[in-house]
């Protein structure tokens, strides 16, 4: 059973030649007696959806988007295209060649400046107080 | 701004004036022709932090990685579409892509606003074309419920934040966001002042989803189209977290105390949610907790209002947008096919759809949080600010990790290994469109490993 699943692609145009409209209806009896066919378990859906219909039957190369395999194979290149040679590639490319994001290389280069400056005036490297502590009014006691 | 937002006004003509033959290619381009506008808000070297700055909308490094997911999951919501769409009126079509064209144009104006006001009225402003989206073309009579859940949930949520953005404008005189970080705190009575803290919260709280007021997301969730799901998913639920960053700066001295009972619940929520996803029997519900299980952990970074929270709930809404609306698009390949959501009905697909697993493996590895990808860090980055905060919620977020692990693994296996049906000999093989959906959304996910400082927001840099 199994091993016919590793040929599912040649045995596929053999049960469609054979079997006609409904892809899931398998009328003929050898190859798969027994299996129950996928119109037992699920009964037909809506109006619109009559039955599965393989595309592949019509149009050998359908890529998925459309019946028509001119729209079909258009809408794949355009898909392509636009998906991954334009926004995947030019747009990484763009987002790779972005200078300096977030201004870290900035930053850096700025703090050895400042820290060689420092350091040849004889200046403390860092402040030690956050904030200016003249700048801080705090309430004075007893006060809410 | 405008480089981005008229083509998006515009796409709403292309769709009514093309022909039905062309109506999907057409689309398609042009959204991704605006996806790719979007990457140069990535431009951001000023100082300031805001670009494209005008009067009402500008970009930051916050909203940028959110504006960009949004604009370019658009072209994935209708290469998703395609197909089950094909067969209805081209009339319902048009409408449908001018409802997804709609709902982006307000959530690019959501990200983009720099005035609360705005932000709040674009808030609201998609949840119709959402509803609209889930009511109309879901696949089962349940969808009116779940529409009438998103709706109300969201809604109750919303109009107290209406109430409190005006008392905040009136006490601060004005809700610029780039003013409002620099406003004095405000002086409100005790109470007055929690019930304020409250109905600014509570709003996003309910979008993102918290544990405890998620019912709407997995009804949402499971009864959207595709399309649906993917932008509820990956963007919408991100509305809520982008909100909570921008408020919470206001909030601040109150925010001590009244973060405690929703750090609680997001954390617990972590753990249940994901014990309900080891559980279920839909696949789609699954991803829907999931996905609450995620934003859980999100919320939980948000409220302890730390730099490395507020960076790891960034990159992990990102990371998480982009692996969630993957697995709807997955989880929708097996529906077309077997016109199901049960689980044990489509087993074994390695078999049968080999390629496919490679996404599906692919996508719950993301999932999970394998490093190195963006998922992971955002995790762990939330993890230590949380573990900083207070060493107990190890306990939760370690659990809720472990969890992670094992229903994204049990859904993997659930889904692709073990045997193959009797009834799904006849399953069409994946098809082109499938694998290009699965590509663009993996892609970008794991380009972003590359770099991740894209991500970070104003808050790492």
């Amino acid at each position: 059973m199994l091993s016919r699943f590793t040929r599912l692609g040649t045995t596929l145009p053999r049960i469609l030649a054979n079997s006609g409209v409904r892809f899931v209806s398998q009328s003929q009896k050898s190859a798969s007696a027994g299996s129950a066919t996928l119109s037992e378990l699920l009964p037909p859906q809506d109006s619109h959806d009559h039955g599965e219909v393989n595309h592949y039957v019509k149009n050998p190369d359908y890529h998925g988007f459309s019946t028509d395999p001119v729209v079909d194979q258009w809408n794949m290149r355009l898909a392509f295209f636009f998906g991954v040679s334009v926004v995947l590639v030019i747009g990484g490319t763009f987002i790779h060649y972005l200078p300096d994001y977030g201004m870290r290389q900035w930053a850096r280069r700025e703090a050895e400046r400042l820290l060689k400056h420092r350091e040849a005036k004889a200046l403390p490297l860092i402040a030690e107080d956050y904030y200016d502590s003249s700048k801080i009014v705090l309430a004075a006691a007893g006060e809410d | 701004m405008l480089k981005i937002l008229i083509p998006t006004l515009f796409l709403l003509p292309t769709t009514w004036l093309t022909s039905s033959k062309w109506l999907w290619p057409t689309a398609l381009t042009q959204s991704m022709l605006i996806a790719l506008g979007s990457i140069t808000w990535l431009n951001n070297t000023t100082d300031t932090g805001w670009t494209a700055l005008n009067s009402y909308i500008g970009t930051d490094p916050l909203s940028t990685p959110l504006l960009v997911l949004s604009c370019w999951l658009l072209p994935l919501m209708l290469l998703a579409s395609q197909n089950h769409l094909s067969s209805e009126p081209i009339n319902r079509q048009r409408m449908y892509i001018t409802l997804l064209a709609t709902l982006q144009l307000f959530l690019i104006l959501a990200f983009g606003a720099t005035e609360m006001i705005m932000f709040y009225v674009m808030f609201e402003a998609t949840l119709i074309p959402t509803l609209l989206v889930i009511t109309r073309w879901g696949n089962q009579t349940e969808r009116l419920n779940a529409g009438t859940y998103f709706l109300f949930y969201t809604l109750a949520g919303s109009l107290p934040l209406l109430v409190a953005l005006l008392m905040l404008q009136n006490n601060t005189g004005t809700l610029s966001l780039l003013i409002i970080p620099y406003a004095k705190p405000l002086l409100l009575m005790p109470f007055g002042s929690k019930i304020w803290w409250a109905a600014c919260m509570i709003a996003f709280l309910v979008k993102m989803p918290l544990y405890g007021m998620h019912l709407w997301l997995p009804k949402a969730h499971v009864e959207a189209p595709v399309a649906g799901s993917m932008v509820l998913a990956a963007v919408l639920l991100k509305l809520g977290g982008y909100g909570m960053m921008r408020l919470m700066i206001v909030l601040d001295p109150l925010s001590k105390e009244m973060v405690y009972p929703f750090i609680v619940l997001a954390l617990w929520g972590v753990i249940m949610t994901g014990s309900i996803c080891l559980r279920q029997t839909d696949l789609k519900s699954l991803i829907a907790y999931s996905s609450v299980s995620h934003m859980g952990l999100v919320a939980g970074g948000i409220l302890i209002q730390t730099p490395w929270g507020f960076t790891g709930a960034l990159i992990l809404m990102i990371a998480h947008g982009l692996a969630s609306s993957a697995l709807f698009c997955l989880a929708n390949t097996n529906y077309e096919r077997t016109h199901s959501r049960t689980m044990l009905l489509a087993r074994g697909l390695q078999i049968a759809l080999p390629l496919m697993t490679t996404w599906w493996f692919i996508a719950s590895l993301a999932n999970l949080a394998l490093p190195p990808l963006p998922n992971l860090m955002g995790e762990l980055m939330i993890l230590t600010s949380l573990f900083n905060w207070s060493a107990w919620t190890l306990i939760l977020t370690g659990i809720g990790t472990l969890i992670t692990a094992a229903y994204s693994l049990y859904m993997f296996l659930m889904s692709q290994r073990g045997p193959l049906p009797q009834h799904m000999l006849a399953l069409p093989p994946s098809y082109t469109r499938e694998h290009l959906l699965m590509a663009l959304h993996l892609i970008p996910l794991l380009l972003i490993i590359l770099k991740p400082a894209l991500l970070w927001g104003w808050f790492a840099c």
